[in-house]
């Protein structure tokens, strides 16, 4: 991570936050598992005001030019309250937001168009980045606050799913280089970190309610795969992907699927863990009690 | 061979199809193509073939998942996914047959929640989807374990001013 992807006032480090529609309601672990992390590691999160959807899949699908205009609506307010940097929990936000704002930049007749729509043309004063290499950023500076070996026993196969996964100039996203600072993380934690081949492959999120047998069988074999690897666990970085893991789970052997910031808080021993933990699908409480990690 | 239809998507799109040399690529490492009529390269053979009627009214152009892996793995950077948003805009505006109704049902409704609120409830998409596609009995189990489980917001979130956003949306197309 970039040290100027945050801000510093008075001494306390603020990021702003778009959270996006899922991490209001089904991926609400996630968001509520971030903000009570990066508070505990010194991160000041300022959300958005009055955010509005990416538009997500649907947008660019059926209409083109609001999977340009719903993102942009977006880039516009942060723009107008002067953010450099506005950060995602989701993969697919970001990538919305990311695509919205490369082509408009790149297209001055279609950025006019934005400005006689919301008011302002998109300049590219803000950056859409990625929760991911900030957070992990501050808890790897302040790793000793969390116990070193508290997850021993814990064998994760660590989920990245399809945007993660993709080279930079495909999707703006760069997944890959934080990798080797997780890899850190984890061996302080001494949680096995395994490689287990399909922690690329798409899960089928999109088409998890209109296709629901597709995304049945493709996530049925990422938990087989992760299991053959003796994983005990799935760690996943998307709401999407999290959602899927569990509703589309197969009805026997189903590993538990952690988010990643919910993984922090049980390291850091943060209150409201056992709360988000009771709220899956797939009960991780007997393995996390078992290995006494919470 | 008639190149009108070739020419017709270029114009909408980028034109990087033009590269694709058939290595298989895209389809190798698709993980919905078990559901596709034609593999994504065979769609870019039919467009260079003039099948206006073939592709438009193809499932894949729907199926398509939009997870990049097609992009990424392309030797020539063709990129499949915005030539599928293309075709799948082109179907629409030719009011052909959508041989995955559900589908395009399932973004219908996801943009009109957004249209309305300017956010998505996803409550009231997923009922609002199952009366479109009179599907109530599939997923009724998971859809009240999540329910148990807390996993759903139950009031929906709005912007501050849903009349004005959707007033400016809806007069922009």
């Amino acid at each position: 991570m970039k040290a100027q992807t945050l801000r510093a006032v008075d001494g306390e480090r603020v990021i702003s936050f778009y959270p996006g529609c899922s991490l209001t309601s089904s991926g609400r672990e996630m968001m509520e598992s971030y903000l009570e992390v990066a508070s505990f590691f010194g991160l000041r999160v300022q959300t958005l005001e009055d955010w509005s959807c990416c538009g997500s899949t649907p947008a660019h699908s059926i209409r083109g030019w609001w999977g340009l205009v719903l993102p942009a609506r977006n880039l516009l307010l942060a723009e107008s309250r002067g953010i450099e940097e506005l950060m995602t929990l989701c993969p697919s936000c970001f990538v919305r937001l990311w695509d919205s704002r490369e082509k408009l930049l790149a297209d001055e007749q279609k950025n006019k168009r934005i400005q006689d729509l919301w008011g302002a043309a998109v300049r590219g004063h803000t950056r859409p980045v990625f929760f991911l290499e900030s957070l992990l950023a501050v808890a790897l500076e302040k790793v000793e606050t969390l116990a070193p070996g508290s997850f021993r026993g814990l064998r994760i196969a660590p989920y990245y799913g399809c945007l993660l996964s993709r080279q930079r100039w495909v999707t703006g996203l760069d997944g890959h280089s934080p990798r080797t600072a997780l890899g850190d993380l984890l061996k302080r934690l001494e949680a096995q970190d395994l490689k287990w081949g399909l922690e690329e492959q798409c899960c089928g999120a999109g088409l998890a309610v209109t296709k629901p047998e597709l995304s049945q069988r493709l996530v049925a074999r990422i938990h087989q795969y992760a299991r053959r690897a003796g994983a005990n666990c799935l760690v996943v970085f998307c709401p999407l992907c999290h959602m899927n893991l569990e509703l589309r789970a197969p009805s026997q052997e189903a590993l538990p699927v952690l988010y990643f910031t919910e993984l922090l808080a049980i390291a850091a021993g943060l209150p409201h863990t056992q709360h988000w933990l009771g709220r899956h699908l797939v009960d991780p409480k007997p393995l996390l009690s078992q290995l006494r990690i919470a | 061979m008639n190149r009108e239809f070739q020419e017709q998507v270029a114009s909408k799109g980028d034109n990087s199809f033009a590269s694709c040399f058939h290595c298989l690529s895209c389809g190798a490492g698709c993980p919905a193509v078990e559901l596709m009529d034609w593999r994504p390269n065979q769609v870019i053979r039919m467009i260079q073939r003039g099948m206006k009627k073939e592709v438009l009214e193809s499932r894949t152009i729907w199926i398509c998942i939009g997870c990049f892996n097609c992009l990424d793995q392309c030797p020539n950077r063709v990129d499949i996914p915005s030539l599928m948003d293309t075709l799948r805009h082109m179907a629409i505006e030719e009011g052909v047959r959508v041989p995955e109704p559900g589908i395009l049902a399932f973004h219908k409704e996801f943009l009109r929640q957004v249209s309305n609120r300017g956010r998505v409830f996803e409550v009231g998409l997923m009922m609002r989807y199952k009366l479109a596609t009179r599907s109530f009995s599939q997923d009724m189990g998971t859809g009240v374990r999540m329910m148990l489980k807390g996993r759903f917001q139950l009031t929906p979130s709005r912007v501050e001013n849903p009349r004005e956003f959707k007033e400016k949306l809806g007069g922009s197309s």
